[in-house]
Formats: C-alpha cells, sequence, structure tokens
C-alpha cells in the first residue's frame, strides 16, 4: 500500500511518476501559490543570463546597423534567428491546445508553460519589425505571391509592399490570438493571486483579472472561449508560416517552387514546439521546484508527441525532395544543390540527424521515452537540429547575390556559380545569442506574473481522481470531465 | 428596491450541502437567476443540481460558414456566368476549380462570425461584486443569493440551515 507523509504526499505513486500527490485543492494552492510568490536564486540567475545575452545580441544588432539594410546578405543571420524563434517559441502555444481538446489529464501542468511562452511572441513581433527594412518591395521582380507584374497595366497596380503589409498583419493577430489565450487560461489563477498576493503582484492581478468571482457561468463561458481562441491561434499559427515561409524565404531563391514547403516549416515548428515545452518541464522541475507536477506522465506523453513530430519531419521532407530531385530540371538541381548538397550539406546533415536520424533511432525505445533524460535530451537535439535547418534555408536565401536588384535573374539559379556558404561574423553569433536570449527572459519575466503551473486546473483535478485499493495493490482511477 | 447579496460558505467536503442549498432556495420561492454557485475550479456540470448555463455560441461559426459558403458559391458561379469562357471543353460551371473558393469563402465566413459571436456572447462585465469570500480560491464553495433587502434574512436562514459555515452580507446593485 501506498505510504502518505503528513502533507498529504503519497511517495510511492510519486516516485512511478504519477499524477499530483496532493489530496486537496487547499494544499494545491498553498503549493503553487507559495512557490509562485518566492524569487529564486535560479529565477534571479536565469533572469540575469538572458539579459547579458540579450545585450549581446542588442551590441550585435548595432554592428549590423552600421552596416545598413540595402546589403541583404549581412543580415541573413538575423532573418534566420527571427524564422527560429517563430518556429519555436510562437509554436509552443499549440501544445496548451490539441491535449486541452482532447481532455487529457496529464497535459494539466504543461497547458500554462506551453501558453507562456505566447509572451515571446511579442518579442518576434519586435524583431520582425527591422524586417521590414530588410525585405526589398517586389519591384526586384522576384516571384510572389501577390500577382505584382510591373509590365501588366493592371497587375503593377499591387501594392510593392504587399508582403511587408500582409506578414505584419498575420504576426500581430497572432501575438494578440496568443496572449488573449494566455490571458483567458490565467484569469481565474490572477483572481486567486487578487486575493492571496500583495503589492504590484496584487495590483496587477486585480487588474487582469476584472471581475471573475467564479460562477457557474463564468466557468462555461471560459471554457468556451478558451476553446475557441485556441482554434483561431492554429488557424492562425499555420498561415503566418505561410506567409513567412513564402515572402520571406522561398521567392528569395530563384527556381524554389514548391507547394508543400509551407506546411512543412509549419509541421516543424509543431515538432520545435514541443521540444520547447519539453525543455521548459525540464528546467522547471529541475531548477523551479515543480518537480511535483512534472512528473513521468507528462513526460512520458510529449515524448510520443515528440517521436511522431520528428517522424513526420521526414515525410514532409522527402515529398519536397523527392519532387526536385525526381523532376532533375537544371533550375531543380540547382536548387538542391544550392539548400542541400552544396555549400550548406554541413548545416543539412546536421538538421537531418538531430531532428530526425536522432529522434528515431533512441526514441523509438520506450525505455528512453519515459524518462526524464531521454524526451530532453532528444529535445535539445530537435532545437539544435531546426536550428541548423533554418540556417541552411534561410541565410541561404537571404545571402543569394541580387535580393532586391532588379537586374539580377529571379527565375533560376546557374547550375555552375552556385553561391558560397555565408559564414557568420562576430555580429552574427551575438545576434544568435541575444534572440535565445532574449526570448528567454521574456518568458522568465512573464512567469513572475502569471504561474508557470496552471493552478485551477491543477485543483480540479482534484475532482476526478481517486486512490482505490484493488486486490494487493493500489490504482489511480481518473474521471473525464465533460 | 435596493438589491443585496448573502454568501453562504460551504467547505470542499461539503458538495452535497451546497447542493442541499440550492434546493432549499428553489423551495423558499428564491427562483434560478437569484442565486448561484461560486467555485474557485469548474465543477462537472449539474453537481450542485444548478441550472446549465445557455450559450448560443455554435450557432455563430454555423451561421457564418453559411454566409461563406453562399457568397463563395455565388461569386464563382455568378462570374462564371457573366464570362462565359469554354476552356479546354470543360463546362462553364466547373465544381472542383469552384470547390476550392467556396472552402475558403466557408472558413472565412466561419471565423469572421466566430469572432463576432464570441464578443456578442460575453456580454459586458460583471459591474458588482456583491458578497464574496477569498477562501473560495482555496476550495470552499461559495452559494449566493442576490434579491431584495427585504428576502435577505430568509436566504441567509435558508443557507444555515443548510449548512453554511460561514454568512457575508454584500451590496450588489442599488
Amino acid at each position: 500500500m501506498a505510504s502518505h507523509n503528513a502533507s498529504g504526499h503519497n511517495e510511492e505513486h510519486h516516485a512511478e511518476g504519477m499524477y499530483v500527490p496532493f489530496t486537496s485543492q487547499r494544499e494545491v494552492v498553498n503549493d503553487l501559490v507559495t512557490k509562485h510568490d518566492k524569487i529564486s536564486d535560479k529565477w534571479l540567475s536565469g533572469v540575469a543570463a538572458a539579459g547579458f545575452l540579450l545585450v549581446l545580441g542588442v551590441i550585435g544588432f548595432v554592428m549590423r546597423v552600421n552596416d545598413g539594410v540595402s546589403d541583404r546578405m549581412v543580415w541573413a543571420y538575423y532573418a534566420m534567428m527571427f524564422s527560429f524563434i517563430l518556429t519555436t517559441a510562437s509554436a509552443a502555444p499549440m501544445v496548451a491546445i490539441a491535449p486541452r481538446l482532447a481532455n487529457a489529464h496529464w497535459r494539466r501542468p504543461v497547458s500554462r508553460v506551453a501558453e507562456l511562452w505566447s509572451a515571446a511572441g511579442i518579442f518576434s513581433l519586435l524583431l520582425f519589425i527591422p524586417m521590414l527594412w530588410i525585405l526589398p518591395p517586389l519591384t526586384d521582380g522576384r516571384r510572389s505571391l501577390w500577382f505584382y507584374n510591373s509590365d501588366d497595366p493592371f497587375f503593377s497596380k499591387v501594392p510593392v509592399y504587399s508582403p511587408h503589409i500582409w506578414t505584419t498583419a498575420a504576426l500581430l493577430s497572432l501575438a494578440a490570438l496568443g496572449i488573449m489565450l494566455l490571458w483567458l487560461s490565467a484569469m481565474p489563477d490572477l483572481a486567486l493571486m487578487r486575493e492571496h498576493s500583495t503589492g504590484w503582484k496584487q495590483k496587477w492581478s486585480a487588474r487582469l483579472s476584472g471581475r471573475w468571482i467564479g460562477t457557474t457561468e463564468q466557468w462555461n463561458m471560459l471554457h468556451h472561449r478558451m476553446g475557441i481562441v485556441g482554434a483561431l491561434y492554429f488557424m492562425m499559427l499555420v498561415f503566418v508560416h505561410y506567409l513567412v515561409s513564402t515572402d520571406f524565404l522561398m521567392t528569395l531563391v530563384p527556381g524554389w517552387i514548391d507547394s508543400l514547403y509551407p506546411l512543412t516549416h509549419a509541421a516543424n515548428s509543431l515538432q520545435a514546439g514541443v521540444a520547447t515545452v519539453i525543455l521548459t518541464m525540464f528546467f522547471l522541475r529541475k531548477f523551479g521546484g515543480y518537480e511535483d507536477y512534472f512528473t513521468l506522465d507528462q513526460f512520458w506523453a510529449m515524448s510520443k508527441l515528440l517521436f511522431a513530430l520528428s517522424l513526420l519531419w521526414f515525410w514532409f521532407w522527402f515529398s519536397s525532395f523527392n519532387v526536385f530531385w525526381y523532376g532533375k530540371k537544371p533550375s531543380e538541381q540547382a536548387v538542391l544543390k544550392y539548400l542541400m548538397v552544396g555549400s550548406y550539406q554541413p548545416a543539412f546533415m546536421a538538421g537531418f540527424i538531430l531532428s530526425f536520424v536522432t529522434p528515431l533511432l533512441v526514441m523509438m525505445w520506450n525505455r528512453v521515452r519515459k524518462s526524464f533524460w531521454g524526451p530532453t535530451i532528444m529535445s535539445v537535439a530537435v532545437l539544435a537540429g531546426t536550428f541548423f535547418d533554418r540556417l541552411r534555408l534561410y541565410v541561404a536565401a537571404w545571402s543569394y547575390p541580387g535580393v532586391g536588384d532588379y537586374r539580377v535573374d529571379k527565375h533560376e539559379i546557374p547550375f555552375d556559380s552556385i553561391p558560397a556558404a555565408n559564414m557568420p561574423g562576430v555580429p552574427d553569433v551575438l545576434i544568435v545569442l541575444g534572440v535565445i536570449g532574449g526570448a528567454v527572459l521574456f518568458y522568465l519575466l512573464a512567469a513572475r506574473l502569471i504561474p508557470p503551473v496552471s493552478i485551477w486546473e491543477q485543483k480540479e483535478l482534484m475532482l476526478y481522481k481517486l486512490h482505490k485499493a484493488y486486490h494487493r495493490t493500489e490504482v489511480l482511477v481518473l474521471g473525464k470531465p465533460r | 428596491m435596493a438589491k443585496r447579496s448573502v454568501l453562504g460558505l460551504f467547505t470542499e467536503e461539503q458538495v452535497d450541502e451546497a447542493g442541499d442549498a440550492l434546493e432549499a432556495l428553489a423551495s423558499a420561492g428564491y427562483t434560478t437567476t437569484e442565486y448561484e454557485v461560486l467555485t474557485g475550479t469548474p465543477y462537472p456540470e449539474g453537481t450542485f443540481g444548478e441550472a446549465e448555463p445557455k450559450h448560443k455560441l455554435f450557432r455563430w461559426p454555423l451561421t457564418g460558414a453559411a454566409c461563406g459558403f453562399i457568397i463563395g458559391l455565388v461569386l464563382t458561379a455568378g462570374s462564371q456566368l457573366a464570362f462565359p469562357l469554354v476552356t479546354g471543353g470543360k463546362p462553364i460551371l466547373s465544381i472542383p476549380p469552384m470547390a476550392i473558393i467556396m472552402y475558403e469563402g466557408t472558413m472565412l465566413g466561419a471565423i469572421i462570425f466566430t469572432i463576432i459571436g464570441i464578443l456578442l456572447e460575453s456580454r459586458l462585465p460583471r459591474l458588482f461584486m456583491g458578497a464574496y469570500d477569498k477562501r473560495i480560491t482555496e476550495g470552499y464553495i461559495g452559494v449566493t443569493v442576490t434579491t431584495e433587502e427585504d428576502r435577505i434574512p430568509r436566504a441567509e436562514e435558508v443557507l444555515k440551515q443548510s449548512g453554511a459555515g460561514d454568512i457575508t452580507r454584500g451590496w450588489e446593485s442599488k
């Protein structure tokens, strides 16, 4: 029989990775509010480290600004990091949306961890602002989604800044939906903090929680709103990836015509989003004091998702590759040579191995999936693989000679003059570090205002779980809401 | 007449007593619009025997989808009939390409109407907090009655008889 300690902990089940070892709502509230109120040294160290990296990034950015925006090549690594944050942090909230719609219990502590990454959506918006200057208008003669044609009396009237306008609108919508989702999901917890916190946190919680008092109607409405806003976030995420991957990537590479790639870009982001959340869970468990909430169940369930999405990585890549390789037109061969087997081959191989081969060979074993370290190490591999994949695509696209110059042909890469790889300089390295630091800093600051583990969803679990004797053992019985 | 609210507080374990309080209030002549349950976590619908909240949110995407589909149909069929160009021997009204525009129209209509629906169904925020206790956020269950001032004593009596531990009063509106 499981042993219980004074605080209601069920140590045997805890060790097995079962659900939260508390038996009453008050215990959950006390535990999570105490954890959230305490400013730990580890949090301060994280903020200091992330802030330091961000400062380095700002220095790198200033160095690049001194070079101007007319030469797109010097901004290639900046564009890559913008897409990297869009692929990782902005996709992380999807981990909260899908399992919540499926009423899964294991996702209760995971949901807020994922939603908090929507705070980094504001950071990706800030990162996007310089991109508006760097991306040339459609007058350079490149292909585009927008039917612009300077020689046609009708289509020459299409705004030449259409990519800038529509991508800005889509990114703003995505950031707004992310913040709305976070705010809705956090509202009951903000009301709780309104009653239990002090100082600035109490003041902000009171403002943000509005008049939430927990009536049946308010709970009902919250449930429906979260479902609808979550669905809209998913639709907008795919749309943003569609626009960014075409206007800020594919159209810059002459001859790269692939109707599947925008979806590949979005699917890659789901994989990277899951990896981001697993890594965040690991840090919260290891350094945040949330080991009672992020148990083997959460890591096991998330690792299955990561494994499935890693297999999907290959499907998408191969579907596109096969068309180019089998078609073998000179323009297609040149694109393959430029992006995969030429000077960016090391980055492509790193992405292929880290995003697909390693997860396939390692995560096929259940013992690895059902562990703390296995999914975490694989998440690091997937994020590194995503980094290299974005590097070989975005850096190659923005480094292609003639971007913004209408005198250079934009329809085919000459097969015998494939450009060399654009290697990073000191400002690029600083920008890479700064962008990662900035995203982490936004997350850490948001986690000070909103608890990184959803308190009301943990309390709700108390209503549905029951430890029950079963012959010579004890089992955990979980009910399903709604 | 001025309205007041009164709150009866039940512990986490007194779920049945809170449900009994609602039944007793109904028996005492209070309508379902006069009393409600306050909780810090979403209990399954009907736990306290309370009335299920009604919403019409699902109608919005359906209406929007229907409107979008019709606009897509009219746009594609209308433009093809207005400019009847035979291409490759295909019929003037060619369904496969029309279906793409109709699908986009259907989705767009559903999304736009859903956003409008959320805004309208959300209604105005609650203006008066009324009687409230912060222990509700810790797991306690509140049963609040908002009614005319002269009916408050009777409501308090019903709540006490049902097992409410603490009773607090608060202003709702004037």
